[in-house]
C-alpha cells in the first residue's frame, strides 16, 4: 500500500500555551487488530475497529455514492450523498464520516436513504448552472453520473439560469463557479495537500462560495498552477486551459513544422483515457498515434531529462567544490531541483529568499524547447520560425512555464504549447485513434530514445536517483551496480512525503573528460557523505523549507528534490481524473517497470547526450552556450497580494 | 477600513496573538479587535493577520466573511443593529425599522456617506422580552418605538458632531437610557443558594462522588438537547488524554431565549462555581466561557467576577488547597453566528475557524477543543450544579418529573402581559405557564425557539418536559390575531441567514422552504409542490449534518400541520 503520510492533514499544530504537555495519540485501534461485527444490507461481517461505514461497505462490494469524499483528503461529511440508515438511530449518517466502534446494522438503500440522496441531488442541481453537453466534464462528471444513477429527469427545485463569469485569468487553471457543488475538495487539496492556500469557502449559508483571497482572479493570487484541484474536482468547476485548438491549427497548417516531445508520466497514464487500468504504459503506441495525427517528429522528453541531470549535476558539483574546496560561504546550499514549475513558483512566492538555492537548470521541457529551435533546426535545416514545438505533459503548470517571458532563449518562444495528458487523449479520440490498439513505433532522431534515468523523472525521487546515478559513477569511477543492486538507489524511492538519505563517497576515481575543464580532481569528495532529501506535494515542501529556515536537519543537505505534485509528475494536475494513492502507485510501478527494460540507465551514457555536447554544446556542461540555452533565472514574487 | 499604519497594526495583532502563543485560536479576538478599532478588515489587514498567525490570507477572509460581526466591509462609527426575529417582530420592529432608515438616511446593510452610521439587521440579540431591541455598538436599547428610535439617532448624531468638533465625549450619549439587562423575573432558586456552598462541598468529595451525585440528580442539559450532564462528565473524566477543557456555552442565540443573559448578569459566580466543580470532576485545567457577541456588554462583568474569584483563591493554582487542582476561566467572544451554539461549531470557533459543526463521532468528550477531551455545558446547566451540591440530590429530584428533574428557566416573550424569565418546575403545562405570564388568550406558542415546534391551543395541556415537549426554555406567545405564515416566514428567514452552509440539505434546503412560504403567501404554491417541500423538510431533518439543519424545518412543518386551514384560506 502506498504511504498515506504523503498527504498531510489539515490542522497545523496549534498553540503550545494550550498544549503544555503533549500526550501521544493513543495507539490506533487498527494497530491493535480489534474488530467489530456489523451488518450491512443484511450481510454480516467483521471490520477493523474505527473503519468507516464507507470502508466497510467497500470491503463487501457494496456501493455507496459519494461526492465530497476523496480518498486523498480529510473527511468532510458535508455533501450528504453517502447517507445511510443505522438501525435505532433517528437521523441518517454520512457513511464516509461514521467510524464503526460498536456493532451496528446498516441499510445503505432504505427508502429514507434513497429519498435523501435524491433530494441532495435535486438541491445541488437547483444551483448548478449550465448544460451537460457543453461542459468540459461531459462524460467524466461525478454529479452527472449520480444524476443518472438516481434517475433525475426533472429539476424538482428549479435550475439556475443566470451564469456567473468564468475566471480564465490563469495560464493553467480555469474556475467556473457555475459548476461548483461546494464539496470543498479543491479547498482541502489547496490547503491540506498543497499548503498553497489559494482557495477557501467564504461567506455562509446559501452564499457559501469557494473563493480566492478577496475574489481576486486566479492569476493575481499565489496559485502555483499545480492543478491538483482539477484532479480532485468532481465537476467542471475547475479545469485546465485547453491548447488543443491551437495545436490542431498548427497541424493543419502545411507551412508549419510541428514537433512534439512527450514526458515520461503521460505515457504511464494515457491508457487510462482509453479505459485501460492505471499502470499500463502505451509509450510506443503513442508515438505512432502522434505521427498519424500529423506531427513531423516525436521526441522523448527523457533526452532533455538526461541533459538536465548533466547540467544540474554539474551545477551541484560546482557548488560543492566552491563551498568545500574554496571555502566560499556564499554558495547557496542545499541546491534545490527546478524541474517542477509548480514547485518553482511555490518557492518564488513563499520562499523568495531561497531562489539562489534553486538550480539554474531549466526543466527538461524548456531545455528541449531551446534545443529544438536551435540545434535541431540547424541540423535539419528548418527555419525555427516555422517550427511549432508542442510538449505533452502531466502538468498544468507547464502551460505557465512555457509562457514565462524568460523562456525565449532560442530567439523564439521555446515551447509553443504545453498540452496535458487529458487534452492529448481527447485529441487522439478526435482523430479516431484508439491508442492502446496502435502498433508501436520508436522516438525520432536526432535525440532518439533516452535512458532510464530520464524516465524515472516522472516519479517522486526519480530526479534524485538519476542525479545520484550519474554523479556517483562519474566521481567514483565505479559501476553503480557494484554499489547498488541493479543500480537502483532504493533509499530515495518510496511515497513518504519527505525522505532523507545519506550517500557516503568512500573512494574517488579520475575526473571524466566531460568535466575535466571544471574540476582538477575528486580528492575533495573522498570521505564526504552526500546528504539528500526528497519532498513531494508542496505541503511537504513547506515542511522541509520551514525546517531549513529554522536551521534544522534539512539545512545540512546538499541536494533536495522538490516536486509540487503528490507522487511526483505521475500525479500531476494534467493527468487523467480520478487520482488516488493506488492509481499513483500503479503509474509509478509502470514507470519503474519500463525503466528496467531499458539498456541505458544513466544519463551520461546516453549517446545522444554525448553527441549533443560534442556537436553543439561544445564548451561543455554549464559552459557558456549551455548557460545561454539551458539555464534560466527566477523571479522573487513574494506572497503579498496587492 | 480607513488608512492604517501597518506597523502599528502589526504590533496590535502581535500583542493579542502572543496571548495564545501565536496560535490560530487568536484569530477571532484579533479580527474583533481590528473590526472594533478600524471598523473594517481590509486585504492588507488580513494579510498582516495571516502572516502573524501563520495562516493563508484566504483563510482569514473565509473566517471574516463567516461571522456577522466580522464582515470585512468598513462600517460606520456607530453600527445600529435592529433585531429582526419573531419576538421583536411581534413588538413592532417594522415601524422602528422604517423610522431608523428615515432618520439615518440609509437602508439596511448600508453605511452613511460620512462614515458615521451603519444599519444592520441582527438575528435575535436576546432582548426578546423587551423588544423591539436595538444594539448600537455594544449598547443595547429596548422597548423601541419609532419616536424613541428618533431620539436615539439624534443623540448619537450629537456624539458624532461632538467628536468631529474635538469635544471630548463618552462612547455613548449621556443620559440615554439603556435596556434593563436583567429584565423581569420571578423568584429564582439561584438567589437563595449560599455562595460557595456547592463548591465547598464538592471540594470535600472525591471526583467520582461528584460525578455520581450529578448523575443521580438526573440533571439534563438545559440548552435544549437534554443530554444527561453526569454521563457527559463521566465520559470526559474517563478519558486519559490531557489537558481537558470545560466550555460554558453562553452563545445563547436561539430566538426567544434570554435566560442566560439574566443568569450571567445576576449569578455569574454560580455559573463559575459550576464550571469549577465540573473541572474538578473531569480533570479540566481551563474553562472557556463562549459569550455571544450580542452580549458583549456582559464581558467586563464576567472578567471582573473571574478576577475576584482568582483573588479569593477560587480559581488558579491548588484551588481549595487541593494540590494540583489548577483551573482558570477565560471569556472567549463569539462574533455573530447562531450555529456556534452547536457544541462542535463552538469549538471550531474557539480554535479560530469558521463555525462549522464537526462530524460526530468523535464527540467532544473524546476529542474536542484542540482535539482534547472537552465538555460543553449550557450556562444554566452549570448554574444548577452547585445548587444540587448544596441542597442535595433528593431535593433536586423532588422537583419536576421522573425524567425531567429540577426547575427550568423559561424565557417568555411575545403576546403576553408579563414577559421575562421564569423559573418553573419541569412538567408544567403550556396552559399553566400561559396563565402565569398573562398569555391565556394565545392561539399558539412557539416553544424551543426557531428550532422548536409550534404548539396550537388544542395541545396547551401538554407538559414542558423532555418526555413531552422538550425545550431549552424559549416560549414565544402568539396572540389570536397573528398570521401563522408570517411566523413560519420569519423563522425560515432566520435559518437562511444562519445556516453555516456546509451540508447540502441545510445550505440549500432552507432557501427552498422559505421560497415555499413566500409562494404560500402569494397563493402560487401548488398542492403538489407543497408535498415536495414537506418531503424535502423531512430529508433535512434526517440527513443534515448537525442539529441546526435537523431542526430548522420543524416549526414550519408544525405550523403547516396545525394551521393548514388558516394558511390555505388566504
Amino acid at each position: 500500500m502506498p504511504d498515506k503520510s504523503a498527504l498531510p492533514t489539515r490542522r497545523a499544530p496549534l498553540s503550545q500555551l494550550f498544549q503544555p504537555d503533549l500526550v501521544p495519540e493513543p495507539v490506533s485501534p487498527e494497530a491493535i487488530g480489534a474488530t467489530v461485527p456489523i451488518t450491512i444490507d443484511g450481510i454480516e461481517t467483521k471490520v477493523p475497529l474505527g473503519s468507516t461505514i464507507l470502508q466497510a461497505a467497500k470491503s463487501l462490494g457494496v456501493h455507496i455514492p459519494t461526492l465530497c469524499y476523496h480518498a486523498d483528503l480529510e473527511v468532510a461529511g458535508i455533501c450528504r450523498m453517502c447517507v445511510v440508515e443505522i438501525e435505532g438511530q433517528r437521523t441518517l449518517q454520512a457513511a464516509c464520516a461514521y467510524p464503526i466502534t460498536t456493532p451496528i446494522k446498516v441499510n445503505t438503500y432504505s427508502k429514507a436513504v434513497r429519498i435523501a440522496r435524491r433530494h441532495v441531488l435535486d438541491l445541488l442541481l437547483s444551483e448548478h448552472c449550465g448544460d451537460c453537453y457543453s461542459c468540459r466534464r461531459n462524460g467524466s462528471c461525478e454529479l452527472q453520473a449520480l444524476a443518472e444513477e438516481y434517475g433525475i429527469d426533472s429539476f424538482r427545485f428549479g435550475h439556475c439560469e443566470r451564469p456567473m463569469p468564468v475566471d480564465d485569468s490563469s495560464f493553467s487553471v480555469v474556475r467556473d463557479m457555475n459548476k461548483c457543488v461546494r464539496c470543498r475538495r479543491c479547498v482541502r487539496t489547496c490547503i491540506d495537500v498543497q499548503e498553497v492556500g489559494v482557495l477557501e469557502a467564504t461567506k455562509r449559508s446559501k452564499d457559501v462560495f469557494i473563493s480566492t483571497f478577496l475574489h481576486k482572479p486566479l492569476n493575481d493570487v499565489v496559485c502555483i498552477n499545480c492543478g491538483q484541484c482539477i484532479n480532485r474536482c468532481p465537476t467542471a468547476a475547475l479545469y485546465a486551459k485547453n491548447a488543443s485548438d491551437e495545436v490542431w491549427k498548427a497541424l493543419d497548417d502545411p507551412d508549419k513544422h510541428v514537433v512534439i516531445q512527450t514526458a515520461p508520466s503521460p505515457r504511464a497514464a494515457m491508457g487510462e483515457m482509453f479505459g485501460l487500468p492505471p499502470g499500463t504504459t502505451v509509450t510506443y503506441q503513442m508515438n505512432t498515434g502522434l505521427k498519424r495525427m500529423g506531427f513531423n517528429h516525436v521526441f522523448d522528453t527523457n533526452f532533455a531529462a538526461d541533459l538536465t541531470i548533466i547540467e544540474e549535476g554539474t551545477e551541484l558539483i560546482l557548488r560543492l567544490y566552491k563551498a568545500l574546496v574554496a571555502g566560499d560561504t556564499t554558495v547557496a546550499l542545499p541546491q534545490f531541483t527546478s524541474c517542477s514549475p509548480g514547485w518553482v513558483k511555490y518557492c518564488e512566492h513563499f520562499y523568495p529568499g531561497y531562489i539562489p538555492n534553486l538550480s539554474s537548470a531549466k526543466s527538461p521541457q524548456q531545455m528541449f524547447g531551446a534545443l529544438i529551435k536551435t540545434f535541431y533546426a540547424q541540423k535539419l535545416g528548418v527555419d525555427p520560425a516555422k517550427i511549432v514545438s508542442v510538449a505533452v505533459m502531466p502538468c498544468t503548470a507547464k502551460k505557465f512555464e512555457c509562457d514565462r517571458p524568460e523562456m525565449r532563449s532560442s530567439g523564439y518562444k521555446d515551447v509553443d504549447f504545453g498540452v496535458t495528458t487529458r487534452e492529448l487523449g481527447r485529441m487522439f479520440r478526435q482523430a479516431g485513434l484508439d491508442v492502446p490498439s496502435l502498433p508501436k513505433s520508436d522516438f525520432d532522431d536526432p535525440f532518439g530514445g533516452a535512458t532510464g534515468s530520464g524516465l524515472i523523472f516522472g516519479v517522486t525521487g526519480g530526479v534524485m536517483e538519476s542525479a545520484l546515478r550519474t554523479v556517483l559513477e562519474l566521481v567514483t569511477g565505479k559501476k553503480l551496480e557494484s554499489i547498488y543492486e541493479h543500480g537502483e538507489i532504493m533509499p530515495v524511492r518510496g511515497f513518504e512525503g519527505v525522505r532523507y538519505a545519506e550517500i557516503p563517497i568512500q573512494e574517488v576515481g579520475p575526473v571524466p573528460e566531460l568535466l575535466a575543464h571544471l574540476v582538477p580532481d575528486w580528492d575533495w569528495l573522498r570521505g564526504v557523505t552526500l546528504k539528500v532529501a526528497i519532498a513531494h506535494g508542496t505541503a511537504n515542501a513547506h515542511k522541509v523549507m520551514e525546517d531549513i529556515k529554522a536551521g534544522g536537519h534539512f539545512s545540512g543537505c546538499h541536494f533536495i528534490e522538490f516536486m509540487a505534485c503528490p507522487g511526483g509528475c505521475l500525479g500531476g494536475g494534467g493527468q487523467p481524473v480520478p487520482t488516488s494513492a493506488e492509481i499513483r502507485a500503479a503509474r509509478a510501478n509502470a514507470i519503474y517497470g519500463e525503466e528496467r527494460t531499458l539498456s541505458v540507465r544513466k544519463s551520461f551514457e546516453n549517446p545522444a547526450i554525448v553527441r549533443t555536447y560534442q556537436e553543439f554544446l561544445t564548451d561543455g556542461p554549464c559552459g557558456h552556450r549551455a548557460h545561454e540555452l539551458l539555464h534560466t533565472h527566477y523571479t522573487p514574487r513574494g506572497k503579498h497580494i496587492d | 477600513m480607513t488608512t492604517v499604519d501597518l506597523e502599528k497594526l502589526r504590533e496590535e495583532v502581535t500583542a493579542i496573538a502572543e496571548l495564545t502563543n501565536f496560535s490560530r485560536a487568536s484569530l477571532i479576538p484579533v479580527l474583533r479587535n481590528i473590526k472594533e478599532k478600524y471598523r473594517g478588515i481590509d486585504g492588507e489587514a488580513m494579510q498582516v493577520v495571516a502572516d502573524i498567525l501563520g495562516m493563508h490570507p484566504v483563510e482569514v477572509d473565509a473566517v471574516s466573511t463567516f461571522y456577522a460581526f466580522l464582515q470585512p466591509e468598513t462600517q460606520g462609527r456607530f453600527v445600529f443593529r435592529l433585531c429582526r426575529t419573531y419576538s421583536c417582530e411581534l413588538a413592532g420592529k417594522e415601524e422602528v425599522a422604517a423610522q431608523l432608515q428615515r432618520d439615518l438616511g440609509i437602508g439596511f446593510g448600508e453605511t452613511s456617506a460620512d462614515g458615521a452610521f451603519s444599519l444592520e439587521w441582527a438575528n435575535c440579540m436576546g432582548m426578546c422580552d423587551q423588544g423591539p431591541a436595538l444594539l448600537v455598538n455594544e449598547e443595547v436599547y429596548a422597548h423601541l418605538t419609532p419616536a424613541r428610535a428618533s431620539e436615539i439617532v439624534a443623540d448619537y448624531r450629537r456624539v458624532v458632531e461632538d467628536e468631529a468638533a474635538g469635544r471630548s465625549v463618552d462612547t455613548r450619549p449621556a443620559g440615554l437610557e439603556v435596556a434593563d439587562i436583567k429584565g423581569a423575573a420571578n423568584e429564582l432558586t439561584f438567589s437563595i443558594i449560599p455562595a460557595g456552598d456547592g463548591l465547598a462541598k464538592a471540594l470535600a468529595m472525591s471526583r467520582v462522588d461528584i460525578i455520581d451525585m450529578v448523575r443521580d440528580s438526573k440533571l439534563k442539559g438545559r440548552g435544549g438537547a437534554g443530554f444527561p450532564t453526569g454521563i457527559k462528565w463521566n465520559l470526559a473524566a474517563a478519558e486519559k488524554r490531557t489537558p481537558k477543557y470545560l466550555m460554558c456555552n453562553a452563545d445563547e442565540g436561539e430566538p426567544g431565549t434570554f435566560k442566560d443573559r439574566l443568569i450571567l448578569s445576576d449569578h455569574a459566580d454560580l455559573v463559575m462555581e459550576g464550571m469549577t466543580i465540573g473541572a474538578r470532576a473531569i480533570g479540566a485545567s481551563l474553562g472557556l466561557i463562549y459569550l455571544r457577541a450580542e452580549y458583549g456588554y456582559l464581558r467586563p462583568h464576567l472578567n471582573e467576577v473571574i478576577r475576584r474569584r482568582k483573588e479569593a483563591g477560587l480559581l488558579g493554582q491548588d484551588i481549595g488547597g487541593i494540590e494540583g487542582f489548577n483551573f482558570n476561566i477565560m471569556v472567549a467572544m463569539g462574533a455573530g453566528a447562531y450555529v456556534c451554539g452547536e457544541e462542535t461549531a463552538l469549538i471550531e470557533s474557539l480554535e479560530g475557524f469558521r463555525g462549522e459543526p464537526r462530524n460526530r463521532p468523535p464527540f467532544p468528550v473524546v476529542s474536542g477543543f484542540l482535539n482534547r477531551p472537552s465538555v460543553v455545558n449550557n450556562v444554566e446547566t452549570l448554574a444548577w450544579v452547585p445548587c444540587i451540591l448544596s441542597k442535595g440530590v433528593e431535593w433536586f429530584k423532588s422537583i419536576g418529573t421522573e425524567n425531567s428533574t429540577g426547575h427550568k428557566l423559561f424565557s417568555v416573550s411575545g403576546d403576553c402581559a408579563r414577559p421575562g424569565v421564569y423559573e418553573f418546575p419541569f412538567g408544567i403545562t403550556v396552559a399553566q405557564l400561559l396563565k402565569e405570564v398573562g398569555g391565556e388568550n394565545a392561539k399558539a406558542v412557539q416553544i424551543g425557539g426557531a428550532s422548536g415546534r409550534c404548539v396550537p391551543e388544542k395541545d396547551f395541556e401538554r407538559r414542558l418536559a423532555f418526555e413531552d415537549i422538550p425545550t431549552g426554555g424559549s416560549v414565544i406567545v402568539v396572540g389570536p390575531d397573528r398570521d401563522m405564515l408570517a411566523l413560519a416566514h420569519n423563522l425560515l428567514h432566520f435559518f437562511v441567514d444562519e445556516s453555516c452552509g456546509q451540508c447540502t440539505p441545510c445550505r440549500l434546503g432552507n432557501g427552498k422552504l422559505l421560497e415555499g412560504a413566500e409562494m404560500l403567501r402569494d397563493g402560487t404554491c401548488t398542492a403538489d409542490y407543497l408535498e415536495e417541500l414537506k418531503g424535502l423538510a423531512n430529508t433535512m431533518q434526517v440527513a443534515s449534518k448537525c442539529g441546526l439543519g435537523q431542526t430548522s424545518s420543524v416549526a414550519f412543518m408544525s405550523i403547516l400541520e396545525h394551521f393548514g386551514d388558516e394558511i390555505h384560506a388566504r
